[in-house]
């Protein structure tokens, strides 16, 4: 069997079992797995940005926490009390003000767009595409690489949750967004426990999986791989490098968006701890555990290591050692396993493919020596 | 100076130059690495760039293809000037570069290699939707072929010897179909036998292309050369036959003590 075989099928493999588990599972498991999932989706764009392209940024929760955000600004005035002004606002706000969305506290007009759920959606992926293309332009135009490209969307990322947290009023602050409507989309009510909302979850994540090979199995990715192996190389080949990595930072970044506003979807909040350093980094051990080079592989290891998080989280002793565990699984990954269970994966393939030919090959080897 | 200007005469030759720079200069920390340099190269032309250590020869080409900014003067793609386009526009524009180390992509197969370099479609939304062919393309086979690397197309770069990088790096750059090679010593840290390969290789080039070469030693410098140009300290210095050159007093003066050139 070739890696290619063995790969698609490992694909439609999983896709079949995504598809069927919430057939076995109860409600609250089915609404575990579905943040698992929406996890997944994440380590899906780090998986573009790091493992194809080389660009590690540890702000990819910046992206995600604005794509909750923009769904829970829409949901939230979806909640009949919160018309014409959320009631976050109204405790916020000077006494005098104008009880009206365009001027009850400082900014709150930026607020008046999202009253359609319509426009909260699409702001859920382009505001994290304008916000990435904004930060990339910069870095990247200046050809800022590695090491530096982390750093800086880390501080991006705390700049973020700083603003929020900072500005009570407008967001409400260090507490979030809660208390949302349920999404509704032409009078079909997507239920955060029930099988709906799991599979807006699981069909979004099939779509971004099935999109994001295509691309990346293409002229593309092969572009991006060559970037990420020698940039100066590929620069004197003629490729403008800059536009590459600010692409793929776009792309992976409204990736983070859409997987945000699905997280609004299954948890029914978004707070600013969505953009807290903890969640990007856990962010990058999920691909990094799973494989950064291969998408499934990051959708595996966000499940895996969700999973037994949350497992840890249930024991009295696992629970307040977990963030321990987790670094030392990343040094040991980063260590012994670079290519994550995608790597381990594909090697066994290999070597049961090999060891059939090395088989015939010492049989044509006899036969030549016999002659 | 007279060495120079009768070394001018002998760089005329009769088509228009397709590369051209017009008193290139660049200063590091107002150290002049390159200084006023007037180069013209025919179209069709091998040149030789030789010189000692730390006279400006990489240094040049890194201005021919924009690694480096001048301080001043201009440099001319045929009726097009490059200067301070940036790199990837000045190698669209037909200069392939060619590095002293040779720096391909290690983790991707040779045919891998060879396609990111052949394909000239290299905007982004060109290459979104665009698939690769699963197979090498003929130019790919050819220029393959050309290079000695056909049965090694599908190993990956890092299992090739050091010679295999340096004509993988090569072949790169001829898939680019530059108007202009630019090879720095291109038969370093090579065995006998492939420095051997690589001058049939330059000299079997020099026909079709257009190629600029930097070289230290002297004997391959022959076996492969027309015209010389010495450069020193940052200036060129002569240009000539390898005959001219090696009987130049400026050029024994320079090298005086040095064994390079006599008796190499």
């Amino acid at each position: 069997m070739t890696y290619r075989t063995a790969s698609i099928i490992a694909y439609v493999v999983f896709f079949a079992v995504v598809l069927a588990l919430p057939l076995v599972l109860n409600s609250f498991w089915t609404n575990r797995v579905a943040i698992y999932l929406v996890y997944s989706i994440c380590a899906i764009g780090i998986s573009m940005s790091w493992g194809y392209a080389g660009i590690l940024s540890l702000g990819q929760g910046l992206f995600f926490g604005m794509g909750a955000y923009m769904l829970a600004m829409s949901l939230t005035l979806a909640v009949p009390e919160n018309n014409p002004v959320p009631q976050l606002m109204l405790l916020n706000m000077e006494p005098n003000a104008v009880r009206d969305l365009c001027c009850v506290t400082t900014g709150s007009f930026l607020w008046i767009p999202f009253r359609s759920i319509a426009v909260g959606m699409i702001a859920g992926i382009v505001v994290p595409c304008i916000l990435a293309a904004g930060i990339g332009y910069v870095m990247f135009k200046r050809r800022t690489t590695g090491v530096y490209v982390s750093i800086i969307t880390l501080a991006f990322a705390l700049i973020g949750q700083m603003l929020i947290v900072n500005n009570q009023p407008l967001t409400g602050g260090f507490n979030g967004l809660a208390d949302l409507a349920l999404l509704e989309i032409a009078g079909f009510e997507f239920d955060p426990y029930g099988p709906s909302a799991y599979y807006a979850v699981a069909f979004t994540l099939i779509a971004v999986i099935l999109l994001a090979r295509y691309m990346l199995t293409g002229r593309i990715g092969q572009v991006l791989k060559a970037i990420r192996e020698d940039e100066a190389r590929a620069r004197y080949l003629g490729y403008d490098v800059e536009n590459y990595k600010l692409f793929i930072f776009c792309v992976s970044a409204g990736v983070a968006g859409l997987a945000g506003m699905l997280f609004t979807l299954t948890s029914e909040f978004a707070t600013p701890s969505l953009m807290a350093t903890s969640l990007s980094i856990s962010m990058v051990i999920w691909a990094a555990t799973g494989g950064r080079a291969s998408l499934l592989g990051a959708c595996i290891g966000a499940l895996i290591v969700n999973f037994v998080g949350s497992l840890a989280s249930e024991s009295a002793t696992f629970q307040p050692v977990w963030p321990i565990i987790l670094g030392l699984l990343f040094v040991f990954v980063v260590l012994f396993m670079p290519n994550g269970i995608a790597g381990i994966f594909k090697a066994f393939i290999e070597r049961s493919g090999n060891a059939g030919k090395a088989e015939g090959f010492a049989e044509t080897k006899l036969s030549a020596r016999e002659v | 100076m007279n060495a120079v200007h009768r070394a001018s005469q002998v760089a005329t030759v009769s088509a228009a130059p397709i590369l051209r720079t017009q008193k290139l200069t660049v200063r590091f920390d107002e150290f002049p690495a390159v200084r006023e340099v007037d180069l013209s190269i025919a179209d069709g032309e091998l040149r030789v760039i030789i010189g000692a250590n730390g006279a400006g020869k990489s240094t040049l080409l890194d201005l021919l293809c924009g690694k480096t900014l001048p301080s001043e003067g201009e440099i001319w793609l045929r009726d097009r000037n490059i200067t301070g386009i940036g790199e990837a526009a000045i190698a669209r524009s037909g200069v392939g570069r060619k590095f002293q180390t040779p720096t391909v992509f290690k983790d991707m197969t040779v045919l891998e290699n060879l396609q990111v370099a052949s394909n000239r479609r290299v905007r982004v939304f060109q290459n979104l939707f665009d698939r690769v062919k699963p197979g090498p393309s003929d130019k790919e086979i050819a220029v393959a072929e050309r290079t000695g690397l056909l049965g090694s197309m599908k190993r990956r770069a890092s299992e090739l010897s050091h010679g295999q990088l340096q004509w993988l790096e090569l072949a790169m750059v001829l898939s680019q179909d530059p108007k202009i090679i630019l090879l720095d010593e291109p038969a370093a840290g090579m065995t006998a036998a492939e420095t051997d390969k690589t001058a049939e290789l330059l000299l079997d080039l020099a026909g079709g292309h257009t190629v600029l070469v930097i070289e230290h030693d002297m004997a391959f410098v022959r076996r492969i050369c027309r015209t010389i140009t010495v450069m020193h300290q940052g200036a060129v210095l002569a240009e000539g036959t390898a005959e001219e050159i090696e009987h130049n007093p400026a050029v024994i003066e320079a090298y005086l003590g040095s064994a390079t050139l006599s008796h190499a």
